[in-house]
């Protein structure tokens, strides 16, 4: 388990300058002016200033001046130099082009642990509704239930979240006014968008954990426990649904990142000051500083994300070496 | 079991330690949702309405608007009163001595050169640096500057010493050569290179507001590798930001929510009317109005969910349905916002459709060869008429906007600019248009090629333009199709040329036609049309040469009727709306004027014994200061 750590974390650097590249030549091929903000064009002489001053004049330039700020090689070097420095500056991201008072770090430190904890609380909202439901539906395949839960883990999955969330906002902040209609900060203003944000993945987690459920009732060491007298609730909960839920658990992985990353619908709907708000602005923007600090985030969270699964699945099922 | 539930209380550890991060603030007096995210509170880099709005608490200019009076006049602000020289070059303004920063220090003529030395410089970054050119020197000292700096770039040797002597030698050119001065904390004098009438209404915009010297200076340097004189954009922090207006910022969480408080140090704050503002953060158009619905917000400055033609549809109802008084409200002079609380409490009262400072139109590449080499058939000021003429404009208002919108056919919107009337425009009428194409060389619409017009992929500017295709697709026999790119690669196009026909808008900036006029000279940055026509800039050098006010505002007319009548480098097609949401029963002090800015500190809630409790009404304009009285009440432009 160790060595299977500390490979991961070898790899990210590696992987981090290659979606740094990536990432940047991308953002640079798409057309458009990054330093326009309005329908006006800045004048020229201004407009040549900050292409001087944020080395937009060349792709390579960009990449190289970006790289060492990001990675902390500059601070290093200016540190060395003697040049006044601050401690903010360390893993210099830039500032953002578009919100010119905002520099990226500091956007990311506000917006990530909301994110995260979003995402966590839909996950662990989906895994509730998910799992409760593919059992129920497993225990009599093809009966009432089993099909009441199949049309509505459809239903999750087809419907769009925007039209979820405005439906959830109308009904629960106007018509009851059980929950705010925006803002951040407390458990009515998180439950809303958890529970739109979870829907989909408690389709999905309920679809899986039916199909392992069922596979699993069906095994010899299931069989084995029913004949030897014990209550079937022993037998679904004890035996079957630790095999059953395998697959689940290594879906978790992706479907946190995926919480966690892609929320951009629902952070909208719900004023949820996360990332996935910021990383749509910043492509929408060009806004490259922004952009490349967020992809870089994303990226950290995939690898570390996708590494805390597989550990989970090696703690769950001992087989798995 | 234990172990399966493992992931399940790490997730729900994980939601609740994310949400000890947030917190929201109690409920101020006042909220409002802004147009969008601030972007930035330095006057130098601002560029949106919703900045501008965000700034008027936080600052105040040498003057402010009155935004209740027709003419938009400016009356004083940090200024107490002013001079104007003889022949209307030289301002001397006196600052009054009780204008104070929220630190309890005195604003001076010092903060106000060293402001607009940030914003004339390149260095900055902002949209807005040309707008003091008008100002003695200020274009040689530009070209000075960025000469300077492309010689510091090209040189081998680059280090410290050699910036910040450059920027001592910038400070003392600007000193020298540019028409802002300060004899003394209390007085400013500037020099302008020509009498510019709009030059007062310039003192109350966002970008000419005083910075506090003394936190700029702490947070300036010179970049080494550049030359540039930098700004860290920190001191806009809560904290670090030091004020001179109605209000200081005590909180601003990106993309979450900003707070003001009611400045103590501001020196008209007993006319303040609400102890404290708040702009929560809602980008949804939907999310918006329903907050305003649940009560969590007085006013919503810019509405736009996708049942935006249904709320307004909604209010016309209700006015239908008490007519009679409406008709009587209006003819005893009461504005809309008046009129709406002097009938009865409604929810539908609750949506206003004011004209804004906007227009909408069509720009028709005016160059001789296309982006692709082609021979371009727009370059023919007959065939743009024509093509003007058959855009059915009432059709996209009724059918498609839905919100209010006027169908307009001049560019400068009606009832904007005190004193100032648009010419009528181009009639529309199918048969001359076609007798004009033909006449072009395309009878029928024969030999035309294929139009194509060019949108962004926001908003229902498609729509727009599927339903402008088809009426020249059956008034003129021409095909036209419709090219949808996203925006930031749509204004690469429109401002590279290459293109046939592209949507456009333009919002003016202050309070005088050249504001909109303006971006027809020829070499202007945002012409994106590439027009060119020495009779047009003649008028505008006859203009600006004009001694007499209502003269030169009518040579002004003559050349958007220039525009709009002969040439035709774009069409107009209607004029913006801004639809607001607010109680007009609670809330006081929203301006229906289609300038658009507020002056937010005359915002009160009424009733809650804080503040006025009267809500002030539109009024005929008049000057302030020491201003010569403006011109006669003007007609309001020409009702399309």
């Amino acid at each position: 388990m160790i060595a299977l750590i500390a490979r991961r974390l070898l790899q990210l650097p590696l992987i981090l300058g290659a979606v740094l590249l990536l990432t940047l030549a991308l953002a640079w091929g798409v057309p458009g002016n990054p330093l326009e903000r309005a329908e006006r064009r800045p004048p020229a002489e201004v407009e040549a200033a900050m292409r001087a001053q944020y080395r937009l004049d060349s792709f390579w330039s960009f990449a190289w001046s970006y790289t060492l700020r990001a990675s902390g090689v500059r601070y290093a070097i200016d540190a060395r130099r003697g040049e006044p420095m601050d401690g903010r500056d360390v893993f210099d991201l830039g500032p953002s082009l578009q919100y010119r008072d905002q520099r990226v770090a500091d956007i990311i430190v506000d917006a990530l642990p909301v994110s995260v904890s979003l995402g966590a609380a839909a996950i662990a909202l989906a895994l509730v509704i998910g799992v409760g439901a593919g059992v129920a539906g497993a225990v009599r395949p093809g009966g009432v239930l089993d099909a009441l839960t199949l049309s509505l883990a459809l239903v999750g999955i087809s419907l769009p979240t925007f039209v979820v969330g405005t439906a959830l906002l109308a009904l629960f902040a106007i018509v009851f006014g059980w929950a705010p209609v925006g803002g951040w900060g407390s458990l009515r203003s998180m439950l809303l968008p958890a529970a739109t944000l979870s829907l989909p993945y408690a389709a999905y987690i309920a679809r899986l954990t039916r199909v392992g459920m069922i596979e699993a009732l069906r095994a010899d060491y299931v069989r084995t426990a029913r004949a030897k007298g014990l209550p079937e609730r022993t037998v679904i909960f004890r035996h079957a649904l630790r095999n059953a839920l395998v697959p689940t658990v290594s879906y978790l992985g992706p479907a946190c990142a995926g919480a966690m990353t892609g929320s951009f619908v629902v952070e909208t709907v719900f004023s949820v000051p996360g990332m996935g708000q910021h990383f749509v602005s910043a492509v929408q923007n060009k806004d490259l500083f922004l952009l490349m600090g967020v992809v870089l985030v994303y990226a950290v969270a995939l690898v570390l994300l996708n590494l805390a699964a597989d550990v989970l699945v090696r703690v769950v099922d001992p087989r798995v070496s | 079991m234990l172990r399966l539930a493992l992931p399940l209380v790490l997730l729900a550890s994980v939601a609740l330690a994310g949400l000890l991060a947030g917190g929201a603030p109690p409920r101020a007096d006042f909220v409002m949702v802004n147009r969008g995210e601030v972007s930035t509170l330095d006057p130098v880099q601002m560029s949106w309405l919703q900045d501008f709005r965000a700034a008027s608490l936080l600052s105040e200019g040498l003057t402010r608007w009155d935004v209740f009076s027709e003419s938009f006049d400016p009356v004083p602000g940090v200024a107490e009163s002013w001079t104007i020289s003889d022949d209307a070059c030289a301002y001397t303004f006196r600052l009054r001595e009780d204008a104070r920063w929220s630190d309890a220090s005195p604003v001076t003529a010092h903060d106000f050169v060293y402001a607009w030395r940030r914003l004339i410089l390149p260095d900055g970054g902002g949209d807005y640096a040309a707008l003091l050119s008008c100002v003695r020197g200020v274009r040689e000292f530009v070209e000075w500057r960025s000469r300077q700096l492309a010689a510091y770039a090209a040189a081998s040797t680059r280090d410290s010493a050699r910036a910040a002597a450059l920027w001592e030698e910038t400070v003392r050119a600007f000193d020298e050569r540019v028409g802002v001065h300060a004899p003394d904390d209390r007085t400013l004098v500037v020099e302008l290179e020509r009498p510019t009438p709009y030059f007062l209404d310039l003192t109350s915009f966002g970008p000419l507001a005083p910075v506090h010297r003394a936190t700029l200076e702490r947070h300036e340097s010179i970049d080494p590798r550049t030359a540039l004189r930098r700004t860290d954009p920190s001191w806009t922090r809560p904290g670090t930001l030091v004020s001179n207006g109605p209000f200081r910022l005590t909180e601003w969480r990106f993309k979450r929510h900003m707070r003001f408080e009611r400045s103590e140090h501001y020196w008209d704050r007993q006319r303040v009317n609400v102890r404290s503002v708040a702009i929560p953060s809602i980008a949804d158009g939907n999310a918006q109005v329903l907050a305003f619905r649940s009560g969590a917000v007085d006013w919503t400055s810019d509405v736009t969910p996708f049942y935006r033609g249904e709320i307004f549809a909604a209010k016309q109802a209700f006015h239908a349905a008490h007519a009679p008084e409406v008709a009587r409200l209006r003819a005893a002079g009461l504005d809309p916002v008046a009129i709406d609380r002097a009938l009865p409490r409604d929810p539908r009262a609750h949506v206003h459709a004011f004209p804004s400072f906007g227009t909408y139109f069509y720009n028709f590449n005016c160059r001789p060869r296309l982006g692709d080499g082609t021979p371009n058939p727009f370059a023919d000021a007959r065939v743009r008429r024509a093509f003007a003429r058959t855009i059915d404009r009432e059709s996209v208002a009724r059918d498609i906007l839905r919100g209010g919108e006027r169908p307009t056919r001049t560019l400068i919107p009606p009832g904007s600019i005190g004193g100032y009337a648009s010419p009528p425009g181009l009639e529309p009428d199918v048969e001359i248009a076609r007798r004009e194409l033909a006449e072009a060389g395309f009878p029928g619409g024969a030999g035309f090629p294929a139009i194509e017009i060019l949108v962004n992929s926001e908003g229902n500017h498609a729509l727009i333009a599927q339903a402008v295709a088809r009426d020249w697709g059956s008034r003129l026999g021409v095909r036209a199709r419709v090219i949808v790119k996203e925006t930031r690669a749509f204004r690469e196009d429109v401002k590279g040329g290459r293109f046939m026909v592209s949507r456009a808008t333009w919002f003016g900036d202050y309070g005088d036609p050249t504001t909109f006029l303006d971006l027809n000279r020829t070499g202007n940055g945002n012409n994106d049309r590439g027009y060119s026509s020495p009779a047009y800039d003649e008028l505008l050098a006859e203009a600006e040469r004009a001694a007499d006010p209502a003269e030169r505002l009518a040579i002004l007319a003559r050349a958007e009727a220039l525009l709009v009548e002969h040439e035709l480098p774009f069409a107009p097609i209607y004029q913006y709306v801004q639809q607001y949401l607010f109680d007009p029963h609670r809330v006081g002090g929203i301006s229906p004027h289609p300038r658009q800015a507020q002056d937010l500190s005359r915002v009160d809630i009424l009733g809650d014994g804080v503040g006025a409790d009267v809500a002030p009404a539109m009024r005929p304009g008049r000057a302030g200061g020491s201003l010569a009285p403006p011109a006669p009440p003007a007609p309001h432009g020409t009702t399309p």
